[in-house]
């Protein structure tokens, strides 16, 4: 086996390699061949497009002789036939003239009885003229009457309408006048309650105020202070200082030292957002002003 | 225009310049898988070779017992594997100038060195013939299959040109056979490149392997004629 193998590549193994790459190349196109055939027992069914056939027909000149010969054949006729219509309308003509004749002393004969028939006509309406008058006369009379009684009624209507509207009036100005007691009422308690509850505070801030010994009369502070819901002061800012840092200090921790603002809490949530979100407190060595 | 045109219909109806190409590229494909295992074959025998003679030469056996062996093997018809080439042309002429005793030493070593590098280069001439040709078929052969396609197209469309109804039948054989040659460009190319970069690979590899022995086995010559 090893001598075979060594005399297949004694001439470096070309003739081996030869017959490898033709075998090779063989299976290769058979494989191909196979599987290409294959796919075509499954091929899609092509759609053939339908093929649209243009013709251009060359005429034949015996054709188009007995085509022409057919025309003049036609025409021939037509003529013949117009020319039987025309003798045909003057035979109609002359019937009609005779006729006309006919009908004009017919109408005369018509016309006499017409006019008597007129004069008997002309009387009877006369008549029928004045009793239409009589009937008139009658009708305008009833529409005078149910006209005034319907305008008396509209002023019936009118007066009730009145009435009611300035019952309305009334009933609405009470209303609006309850409503505007009510409001000026609730803003009344608003202002008592934002009063009772600023004079608290200042009343907490004044009662932990220690003022500085450097404090003087004529010093002034604000502070602007920011409190939740729940009377818990978020922060404080100093707004305007007094020129002494021991009495702004001051001034802010008897803020933080009054805090909580627990009354707070019993307010309704409209007024405090109005008011106590952000206040303002004004710190002057005489008394303490909101 | 039925659909079942086969393959081998197509390619035996194609046009003359088609067929040609399609001859080409054939003959094109057959010389490079003949390349490919040649070069497979003498490639994979270098490095199996590198491999079992240098165990053979560190397995501490005396050198002139080496030699002895492989001009047994070259009387039984084997054929010798290219680092034992370099090695018996070394050590040839080696013992060579070494019987000769007006020869010095520095003398007999760059004979030894020079017996070697030549037989190295043949040795690298073996291994890298013909690795060219495989480049030259993998790069051209892609534009042969594509001007194989052109001119099928081409054809198609002068085909086309003389019927008065255009429908997609009357060019659709055309184009396919067309593309058949595409198809076969890219069939002969596509192993011609792999081979290509594989072997230059492996042939790198081998041929270092071939100078890092060359260099050892001239240390231990040197290492011989000094200590003599």
């Amino acid at each position: 086996m090893n001598n075979f193998f060594n005399n297949l590549i004694i001439y470096n193994g070309y003739p081996l390699s030869v017959v490898l790459a033709l075998v090779m190349h063989t299976a290769v196109f058979v494989a191909v061949l196979y599987f290409q055939s294959r796919n075509e027992v499954e091929a899609l069914e092509l759609v053939q497009p339908t093929i649209i056939k243009a013709l251009f027909i060359d005429e034949n000149p015996q054709v188009r002789n007995q085509r022409l010969q057919d025309q003049r054949r036609i025409d021939l006729q037509r003529e013949r036939e117009r020319e039987q219509q025309r003798q045909a309308e003057a035979e109609r003509q002359a019937e009609a003239e005779r006729q006309e004749r006919e009908r004009q002393q017919a109408a005369e004969r018509q016309r006499r009885e017409e006019e008597q028939r007129q004069a008997a006509l002309r009387e009877r309406e006369e008549l029928e003229r004045l009793r239409e008058l009589e009937r008139e006369a009658q009708l305008r009379r009833e529409q005078e009457n149910r006209e005034n009684e319907l305008r008396q009624q509209r002023e019936r209507e009118e007066a009730e309408r009145a009435e009611r509207l300035r019952r309305e009036e009334a009933n609405r100005r009470q209303q609006q006048a309850a409503a505007e007691a009510a409001a000026a009422e609730a803003a009344r308690n608003e202002f008592e309650l934002v009063q009772s509850a600023t004079g608290l505070i200042q009343q907490l801030v004044q009662d932990n105020w220690s003022r500085p010994p450097s404090a003087r009369n004529g010093m002034r502070a604000i502070l602007q202070i920011r409190m939740l819901p729940t009377g818990e002061l978020v922060d404080v800012t100093i707004t305007q200082s007094s020129g002494d840092p021991a009495f702004d200090r001051s001034a802010e921790t008897a803020v933080f030292r009054a805090a909580p603002f627990s009354e707070l809490q019993s307010l309704p949530i409209n007024v405090f957002n109005a008011n106590f979100r952000l206040l303002s407190l004004i710190f002057e060595p005489q008394d303490l002003l909101n | 225009m039925n659909s079942d045109i086969s393959t081998l219909e197509l390619i035996l109806d194609a046009s003359p310049s088609e067929q040609m190409v399609f001859l080409v590229l054939l003959i094109l494909s057959v010389i490079s898988w003949v390349i490919i295992i040649q070069r497979r074959m003498v490639l994979s025998a270098a490095r199996k070779g590198v491999y079992s003679f240098e165990q053979r030469f560190w397995s501490g056996m005396d050198l002139s017992q080496l030699y002895k062996e492989g001009t047994q093997m070259q009387q039984e018809n084997l054929q010798l594997v290219g680092i034992e080439n370099i090695f018996r042309a070394g050590f040839k002429e080696f013992m060579r100038l070494r019987q000769q005793a007006s020869v010095d030493k520095e003398a007999i070593m760059e004979g030894a060195q020079r017996a070697m590098r030549v037989a190295y280069s043949r040795e690298e001439e073996k291994l890298e013939r013909h690795l060219p040709i495989l480049a030259t078929i993998g790069s051209v052969s892609p534009y042969i299959g594509l001007f194989g396609t052109v001119i099928g197209i081409m054809n198609a469309f002068l085909g086309l040109a003389s019927q008065s109804q255009a429908t997609l039948q009357v060019v659709a054989p055309g184009i396919a056979a067309a593309l058949i040659a595409t198809a076969l460009g890219l069939f002969t190319a596509i192993p011609a490149v792999v081979a290509y970069n594989r072997y230059s690979a492996t042939m790198d590899n081998v041929t270092s392997s071939y100078v890092t022995f060359s260099d050892e086995f001239s240390s231990i010559l040197h290492r011989q004629i000094h200590s003599s």
